[in-house]
C-alpha cells in the first residue's frame, strides 16, 4: 500500500531541469516509483520529483528551487539504507547524489582523500589497495552503498568494533543547507576550532544537510590477518566465548555471531559448507604479524576451551572471503528461507547477549514466528531477522509487533534501538522510549541550529516535528506536516 | 545568592575575572538547581574543573558565578565485562584509572595533568594527549553523556552501548565546546583493555624533513605506534620518541623492525631502559603546562617543514621555549615565556596567517593580555561560524553559559 502520490507542479519541474538537465530530472510516474522506498521496502511513497545534479552548484540550485515552492527534500544515496532514511515524503524532491562519484583528492602521505557523496564505499579501498591503504568502516551493503549514505547513516559494520565507525573516519564535510548556502564542516586538519559539527552531521540522517564533498580518513593496511569460523552447540557457549576473548584483552577486528537458522539461510544462499549447528563465529584479528599469530592462538584457545565444537582456519585469502561473504549476504540470505522478513537493529551490552537471546527466542515462540539471529557480537549489536508470510492473514502485525517488542528488550537492558541502520521512519516511534523530552528538545535545537525550517527529511528520526518557533517567519510547515500520510506497506 | 554560594575570590578567577559568586555542588541534583536558579536571574556562569586548560579561550565578557564541579566526583557505573564507565564530570582521570587499572582497564585518553583533569574539563576543552595517535581524542571515546541544559533541564544523548546510532550525537557537540551550551554532569566512556606491555624507542636527532621520512618509514613497515611525538628545545632539530603498545610479542617485532628501518636508513634508533623511557614522556607532557605563553598549532602532518620556520621565529622571542609536535596527527605545543609581547605577537601572526593560508590553525592555550588583545585567542572564525552561532542561540538563548570564552565571540 502507497500513500497518496503528490504532484510536484510542471513548473517547478521545468526550472529543476534547467538546472540538472532534463535526462537527471525524472517527474514520470514510472520513472519515480522506482525511488519509492530504500531498503526498507514496507514502506512505500512515490516522490513528487527526483533529480539527480552532478555538482555543489546544481545541489544548491535545487535547494533554492524547493524552496521558493517550500518543498520538502529527501536526500538519497544509493537506497541501501534499512531504516526508511530515504522514503520519500509526499510532494517532496528527491535529491539523489549517486551521480557525484569522482574521488577528487587522495593524500597518502597525510591519510586523508577528498570524495564525492555518490562514491561506493567498496570502491575507496579498492582505488587505495594497490598503494596499500584502506577506508575501515565497510557495512555488509559496502559493494553498493554510497559514502553519502554512510555519512548520513553513521554506517557501521563488522570490523567497527576495533576500528569505529564512519564518525570516527569522516574528518570534513561540505555540506549544502536549506537556504542553499555551501558551508565546510571540519577537513583534513585535526581541531578546526568551534563545535564539533562534522560529528554532529555525521549520523544526522539526511536532516541537517546535504553533502557534497567528503573527506575521510584512509589507514595503512594492517600487517596480518587472521581468521577462524568456530561452531558451537548453541549461542550460550558462542556468547562465552565472545565475553572471554575480550576479558583476555583481545580487540579483535571483527566477531560475528550467526545462530542455527542464519547458518541454515546462508547455506542455501551461497553455497558455504558450514556444518548444521546450533551458533558460529566468525572472528578476524589484525595487526602487526607478531602480536596477530599470539592474538589468534589465544583465541581459538579461548573458543575450544568455551565448548566449540569445530575451529575452521581459511586455508587462502579466497577462502577466508567466501567465509565473509556468507556472513555479509546473510540479509538477502533470509529470503531464501521465508517469504518476508523484518531486519531488526537493536544494540544491548554485551554481557546481556545470553539472556536478551533467550528473551527474543520465548518471544517469538509465543508469536508462533521463526527469528533468525545474525549479530555484530563483539559489541552487542544485534540483528534479529523476523521471519513471516505477508499471505498468512495477521502474521505481518505480529511480526511487526515483535520487532517493536525486541527493541523495548534493547532498551530495557541498557542498550539502543538501533545501532547502525538508523532511526529513519522506521523507529521515530520509539525515540521517546528511549530518550526523555529534555533529551529530544536538545536534539531538536540542534536542527534548528541547522534547518530552521524542516526543510530537509521531514518527519525522520523524531516523532513529531519541532517547530524553531521563535524565528518568526522562517518556519512554514511543509505540505507533508500538514497531510501526514506516508505510505505504510 | 544562592544556599551554599561564597564570595569569589582572586583563586576563583578564570581568565583574569574574578566571580561574584563560586558554588560547588555536591550532587548533580544541586547542580542542576543552581543552574535552573541562577537562570530566572540571568546570571552568566562560568565552569571549572580541574582548571588545566584554563587559558584557553577569552576572558567572559560577563562573569556573575562560578560552578566547581570537582563535588561531582562519584563513578556512576562501571561494568568491566562491556567495557563502559560512567562518571560524574568532576571525576579525575586519575582516580578514574585507579578505578580500572584493578580490572586491567583505562580510559585512552592521557592528557597532562591526570591527577588534575576531569572527564568534564576533558569533554569540553577537547584534551589530549599522544596516545591520540591510537586511540582518537574524546571524541572517539565518548559514547554517552547528560548535560544540565541552560534552563536546568538535565538532557541526555548516546547511551552506554558503544554502538548506538539514535538520535543526534549530543555527546560530539559538547566535545570542545567550552561549556558555551550546557554544563556536562555525566560522561559514559568506552575502555580499553590495559597493554601487556610497553616499549619506546628514542631518535635522538631530526629535522623536519627527517620527521617526515620517519613518519613514512612507520607506514611502510605497518608499524602502529600508539604515539610519535617530537620535541624540541632550543634549536630546530628535536628528539623523537615513539611508543608501542600491546601483547609483548607484537610490540617486541615492532621495535625490532623500527630499529632495523632506522638503521637500513642510516638514522639512529635508541632503546632506553623504562626510567628513561618514563622520564621522556612526563618531560613532553611537562612542556605543555609550563611557560607564560602555550600554543596550539594545526596542520597536515607534512607540512611540518613549511611551518618550522615560523614556528622558529616565534622560539626566538621565547625563554625556555620547548616545542612538542605529535608527527602523525599534525598536532603541536609550543611554550616559553615572551621577552618582549609585541615581538611575540608579531611572530604569532605571521605565524598564524601562514598555517591558516593552507588550512591550518593556531590557537592561544595561555597568554598575557597584552597578546591576547594583540592577536585573539582563535584566529579566522571557522567556515561553520554561522551555525555555531545558532548553535549558541538555541542552547542559551540568554547567552548566560561562558559568555564570550568561545570561537568568535560565542
Amino acid at each position: 500500500m502507497r500513500g497518496a502520490f503528490v504532484p510536484v507542479s510542471p513548473g517547478v519541474i521545468a526550472e529543476l531541469a534547467g538546472v540538472v538537465g532534463a535526462k537527471n530530472c525524472i517527474s514520470d510516474l514510472a520513472g519515480l516509483r522506482t525511488y519509492e522506498c530504500d531498503g526498507l521496502t514496507s514502506f512505500q511513497m512515490t516522490p513528487g520529483a527526483v533529480i539527480l545534479p552532478e555538482s555543489t552548484e546544481q545541489v544548491v540550485e535545487a535547494v533554492r528551487i524547493a524552496r521558493r515552492a517550500n518543498l520538502p527534500i529527501v536526500p538519497r544515496g544509493a537506497g541501501t539504507g534499512l531504516s526508511g532514511g530515504a522514503l520519500p515524503v509526499p510532494g517532496c524532491v528527491v535529491i539523489g547524489l549517486s551521480r557525484m562519484r569522482r574521488i577528487l583528492e587522495v593524500d597518502l602521505e597525510n591519510g586523508w582523500m577528498r570524495v564525492q557523496p555518490g562514491v561506493i564505499n567498496l570502491d575507496i579501498s579498492k582505488q587505495l589497495s594497490p598503494a596499500g591503504y584502506y577506508y575501515a568502516p565497510d557495512p555488509s551493503s559496502q559493494s553498493v552503498c554510497t559514502i553519502g549514505g554512510n555519512v548520513a547513516e553513521n554506517s557501521g559494520g563488522a570490523h567497527c568494533l576495533k576500528y569505529g565507525f564512519t564518525t570516527n573516519h569522516v574528518l570534513g564535510a561540505r555540506i549544502v543547507l536549506a537556504d542553499g548556502t555551501v558551508v565546510d564542516l571540519g577537513g583534513p586538519v585535526l581541531d578546526t576550532p568551534g563545535y564539533d559539527l562534522i560529528g554532529v552531521f555525521v549520523g544526522s540522517e539526511g536532516t541537517l544537510g546535504i553533502v557534497t564533498e567528503v573527506v575521510v580518513r584512509i589507514l595503512r593496511k594492517p600487517e596480518a590477518t587472521r581468521t577462524f569460523f568456530a561452531t558451537y552447540p548453541s549461542t550460550d557457549e558462542a556468547g562465552k566465548t565472545v565475553s572471554e576473548i575480550i576479558a583476555a584483552g583481545i580487540v579483535p577486528a571483527a566477531v560475528e555471531m550467526m545462530d542455527r537458522l542464519a547458518i541454515v539461510a546462508i547455506k542455501a544462499a551461497t553455497g558455504v559448507d558450514w556444518p548444521d549447528v546450533g551458533a558460529a563465529l566468525l572472528m578476524d584479528v589484525d595487526g602487526p604479524l607478531a602480536e596477530v599469530e599470539h592474538t589468534a592462538s589465544r583465541a581459538t584457545a579461548i573458543a575450544s576451551a568455551c565448548g566449540a565444537l569445530d575451529i575452521r582456519r581459511p586455508r587462502d585469502d579466497a577462502e577466508r572471503l567466501l567465509m565473509w561473504k556468507g556472513r555479509k549476504s546473510a540479509f538477502a540470505a533470509v529470503g531464501r528461507i521465508s517469504p518476508n522478513y523484518i531486519v531488526q537493529d537493536g544494540v544491548i551490552p554485551r554481557s546481556e547477549i545470553a539472556k536478551v537471546l533467550r528473551q527474543i527466542s520465548q518471544l517469538a515462540a509465543a508469536a508462533g514466528l521463526r527469528v533468525a539471529n545474525v549479530f555484530h557480537a563483539g559489541d552487542g549489536n544485534l540483528h534479529p531477522l523476523i521471519l513471516y508470510d505477508r499471505n498468512v492473514p495477521g502474521q505481518e502485525e505480529k511480526a511487526e509487533h515483535l520487532g517493536g517488542e525486541i527493541l523495548k528488550i534493547c532498551i530495557q537492558a541498557g542498550g539502543s534501538i538501533t545501532g547502525e541502520h538508523g532511526v529513519g521512519a522506521d523507529k521515530a516511534a520509539y525515540m521517546g522510549e528511549m530518550f526523555s523530552d529534555a533529551d529530544l528538545q536538545a536534539m531538536g535545537q540542534l536542527r534548528c541550529a541547522f534547518d530552521a525550517e524542516n526543510r530537509f527529511n521531514p518527519s525522520k528520526v523524531f516523532p513529531t516535528p519541532r517547530l524553531c518557533g521563535d524565528r518568526p517567519g522562517q518556519y512554514a510547515p511543509t505540505r507533508f506536516e500538514a497531510s501526514d500520510e506516508a505510505g505504510r506497506g | 545568592m544562592f544556599a551554599g554560594a561564597r564570595p569569589g575570590t582572586e583563586a576563583d578567577a578564570v581568565l583574569g575575572a574574578v566571580p561574584s559568586w563560586v558554588y560547588a555542588p555536591r550532587s548533580l541534583d544541586e547542580a542542576r538547581q543552581f543552574v535552573e536558579s541562577t537562570g530566572r536571574e540571568g546570571l552568566a556562569l562560568g565552569f571549572v574543573g580541574g582548571g588545566t586548560a584554563l587559558g584557553l579561550g577569552a576572558p567572559l565578557s560577563r562573569f556573575d558565578a562560578l560552578l566547581r564541579t570537582t563535588g561531582l566526583a562519584r563513578v556512576i557505573e562501571y561494568t568491566p565485562a562491556d567495557m563502559i564507565v560512567t562518571v560524574e564530570a568532576g571525576t579525575t582521570l586519575g582516580a578514574l584509572s585507579e578505578t580500572l587499572r584493578r580490572q586491567g582497564q583505562w580510559l585512552a585518553l592521557d592528557p597532562p595533568a591526570p591527577e588534575r583533569a576531569t572527564a568534564g574539563g576533558v569533554i569540553a576543552a577537547n584534551s589530549f594527549g599522544p596516545r591520540r595517535a591510537r586511540f582518537g581524542s574524546v571524541r572517539d571515546l565518548l559514547i554517552g553523556i547528560s548535560v544540565i541544559r541552560a534552563d536546568g533541564a538535565l538532557a541526555r544523548g548516546g547511551g552506554k552501548v558503544v554502538k548506538n546510532v539514535a538520535g543526534f550525537d549530543i555527546p560530539k557537540l559538547m566535545c570542545g565546546s567550552l561549556g558555551t551550551l550546557a554544563l556536562i554532569a555525566t560522561a559514559t566512556f568506552r575502555l580499553h583493555p590495559l597493554p601487556e606491555m610497553q616499549r619506546s624507542v628514542i631518535v635522538p636527532s631530526c629535522n623536519a624533513g627527517q620527521l617526515r621520512q620517519l613518519l613514512a618509514r612507520v607506514r611502510l613497515g605497518q608499524l602502529e605506534p600508539t604515539s610519535v611525538v617530537a620535541f624540541s628545545t632550543g634549536s630546530a632539530r628535536c628528539e623523537v620518541a615513539l611508543r608501542f603498545e600491546g601483547f609483548a610479542a607484537g610490540v617486541n617485532q615492532q621495535v625490532a623492525r623500527f630499529s632495523e628501518l632506522q638503521q637500513a636508513a642510516g638514522e639512529k634508533c635508541e632503546q632506553p631502559d623504562d626510567g628513561e623511557a618514563q622520564a621522556w614522556w612526563a618531560r613532553q607532557d611537562d612542556a605543555r603546562l609550563r611557560g607564560e605563553l602555550r600554543i596550539k598549532v594545526a596542520a597536515l602532518p607534512s607540512q611540518i617543514e613549511a611551518i618550522q620556520p615560523r614556528l622558529d621565529a616565534v622560539r626566538e622571542q621565547l625563554g625556555e621555549a620547548r616545542f612538542v609536535w605529535y608527527v602523525s596527527l599534525g598536532l603541536g605545543f609550543l611554550s616559553g615565556n615572551p621577552m618582549d609581547p609585541n615581538a611575540v605577537s608579531r611572530a604569532l601572526a605571521e605565524a598564524r596567517s601562514a598555517l591558516e593560508k593552507t588550512g591550518g590553525t593556531l590557537v592561544l592555550e595561555a597568554a598575557s593580555p597584552t597578546i591576547r588583545r594583540s592577536i585573539g585567542e582563535w584566529g579566522a572564525n571557522p567556515d561553520a561560524f554561522p551555525i555555531m552561532q545558532r548553535m549558541k542561540e538555541r542552547f542559551d538563548p540568554q547567552r548566560r553559559l561562558n559568555p564570550g570564552r568561545f570561537v568568535g565571540g560565542i
